[in-house]
């Protein structure tokens, strides 16, 4: 057999971090499950599309009839996909709230540089068909709650990159430029924003309001503070929009503004948002509003799993394995496995060859004949036995 | 990867070896922090009064802070362009200041064939722009004995005076960018930290050449 490297940024899923990838998957599910988002499956394969927010990053393969089909590279051109499909109405603009779901491999044709993987798993929401500040305050109050299931301190982040828009639209920043403008604002870059903004030779008011915007992050001040500084009509609206999103919490005091998210603005319509939790530098998951972009109304947030994993690994200490038991009595091993106990099968025939099969497993028990026996008389094993035995005899008899 | 307990609170740093060390810790007095000079030895990282100091390579300044093991640094805009890092940059501190230039030997003409640099990215793409095919050879040392032992015919390189230049009989032909030192924050930390962040961050602006 050939041992061959794997593909670069593609990796194995040992068993520990697997099943606790699938715990938080579950977590995860269930939160948005009891929310009312119905759990989709999407196809992995997709037509390749140059449109596609992500096909620069997208593998692509040849499909038998030579067309090119592309890896999924992001749920959210599927999922739209599907509401085309499924909805055609709510596709067309009628005003109709669909809530998915979704979790799965996504494949990023990149170079693996900087802790990113090609081959990740992302989780994600969408509320598709309604267009309004109780959706985003949904979408926003969830992230929140997905960052807290996994047992994590949520602290979330929100903008409008309308905001900035607008800005560019008062100020008359030339089209060429906003890209770069937008870059820089993104980065809170004053240094680069005023180099930029120099040669445009735009009004005293309007170079002041630009080069303002990277510093308007904090709390609900930063938008008397954005009134302050950029007195346009354009802009309020957008500072509206974010107030009434606002207002649809009991306490927004918990959420963090920023309005210098400038990312992806040909994407983004409304709100996005972003989810961190202390001592940890990186962004959770992130999403946001994109009316029109791919349906007349739909928003939504994606996390990754291996990311969200890391800073749930950093709190938690070391868990407890739950004990194991190796058994030769397949009887006992049903009663215990009922209870809860992880069981695993000798593939031996007598005590003795299973006693070494256990030692050469680290399996701390074995139950033959109906008895636990510990497998190290002298260790703290020995202590467990009992409550193991109390379990074997306080069962029922298994029927099957 | 968590610091030690005793350090918790406490804002860790990121900053560059070398020359640039002197002047960024002299900033960061200027903008407020109480830090104490390097003790004996070499450590690494120690703690510096007010803030976690860790001593790094220039380059590795913005993989430190975007990852979040440190919540601020200091390094040079030329390796911010260069590894195209997602952080936020608030503070242009001014010093430090030099070209990223492309450089050839003096009174050179032609077409340039080969380019050796240790910006490979921001080569290539200044190659691009300008609509040249040149091959772009990555070095780590001294990129201009690339041009003077015909390893490449240009090379780009960051230049503070061009006295080094003269004196190897190069010249710069076509300036880049520019670039000086930044004070860059960790995208988290920027929102998490900020009763710490942004005091820090408006007393760096008004050192004298920040901006």
């Amino acid at each position: 057999m050939s041992q061959a490297a794997l593909p670069d940024g593609t990796r194995f899923v040992l068993p520990d971090n697997a099943s606790r990838r699938a715990e938080l998957r579950g977590a995860l599910r269930e939160l948005y499950q009891r929310w009312g988002y119905d759990l989709v499956e999407l196809p992995s394969l997709e037509r390749y599309d140059p449109a596609h927010p992500r096909a620069s990053q997208s593998f692509k393969l040849a499909d038998r009839d030579s067309s090119v089909l592309s890896l999924r590279a992001d749920f959210t051109p599927a999922l739209a996909h599907l509401v085309r499909a499924a909805h055609p109405a709510v596709a067309g603009g009628a005003r109709r709230p669909l809530r998915y779901q979704y979790a799965g491999t996504v494949w990023h044709a990149i170079n693996p540089e900087l802790a990113r993987t090609r081959e990740f798993t992302q989780v994600g929401i969408e509320l598709i068909g309604v267009s309004n500040a109780r959706a985003d305050a949904e979408l926003i109050h969830l992230a929140r709650e997905s960052v807290r299931t996994v047992g994590l301190d949520p602290r979330v982040e929100v903008g409008n990159p309308g905001f900035v828009r607008a800005a560019f639209e008062a100020a008359e920043v030339p089209l060429a430029l906003r890209d770069a403008v937008a870059d820089a604002i993104d980065r809170k870059d004053r240094s680069d924003l005023s180099r930029l903004l120099e040669p445009l030779e735009l009004s005293r008011e309007s170079t002041d309001g630009l080069l303002s915007i990277p510093d308007l992050y904090g709390g609900a001040e930063v938008l008397e503070r954005a009134r302050a500084d950029l007195p346009w009509p354009r802009t309020a609206r957008e500072l509206e929009r974010l107030e009434g999103v606002l207002a649809e919490f009991e306490d927004a005091s918990e959420l963090m503004l920023d309005l210098s998210m400038a990312r992806r603005l040909s994407y983004y319509t409304g709100v996005t948002f972003r989810a961190y939790t202390p001592d940890f530098g990186q962004p959770l998951l992130g999403g946001g509003r994109y009316d029109g972009a791919l349906l007349p109304a739909a928003a939504g947030f994606s996390l990754g799993l291996e990311r969200l994993l890391r800073a749930v690994a950093r709190r938690r200490s070391a868990t407890e394995p739950d004990p194991l038991v190796l058994a030769l009595d397949d009887g006992a091993a049903r009663r215990l496995r009922k209870a809860g106990v992880r069981v695993l099968r000798s593939l031996e025939r007598d005590a003795e060859a299973a006693r070494l099969e256990a030692r050469e497993l680290g399996v701390p028990f074995l139950l033959v004949g109906g008895r636990i026996e510990p497998l190290d008389p002298h260790g703290g094993d020995a202590r467990n036995v009992q409550p193991l035995q109390a379990l074997l005899d306080g069962a029922p008899e298994a029927s099957a | 990867m968590s610091a030690p307990a005793a350090d918790a609170g406490k804002l860790v740093l990121a900053l560059p070896k070398g020359r640039v060390m002197q002047a960024s810790l002299q900033a960061l007095r200027g903008g407020g922090l109480h830090l104490t000079a390097h003790g004996p030895g070499r450590a690494l990282r120690h703690d510096a009064g007010d803030a976690i100091v860790i001593e790094m390579r220039n380059g590795d300044v913005p993989t430190y802070v975007e990852l979040g093991v440190a919540d601020a640094g200091i390094v040079g805009k030329d390796v911010l362009m260069e590894q195209n890092s997602q952080l936020a940059e608030p503070v242009d501190l001014g010093f430090a200041a030099c070209r990223l230039s492309l450089i050839r030997p003096i009174g050179a003409a032609g077409t340039i064939e080969r380019v050796a640099t240790k910006y490979p990215r921001l080569t290539a793409a200044y190659l691009g722009r300008v609509g040249s095919g040149a091959e772009v050879v990555t070095l780590t040392g001294n990129v201009e004995l690339a041009c003077i032992t015909g390893l490449s015919d240009a090379v780009v390189d960051v230049v503070q005076t061009g006295d080094t230049l003269r004196d190897n009989g190069l010249e710069e032909v076509d300036v880049i960018a520019h670039s000086s030192a930044r004070f860059v924050v960790n995208r988290a930390s920027l929102k998490l930290r900020s009763p710490v962040l942004r005091p820090l961050i408006e007393a760096l602006r008004r050192l004298p050449g920040a901006r």
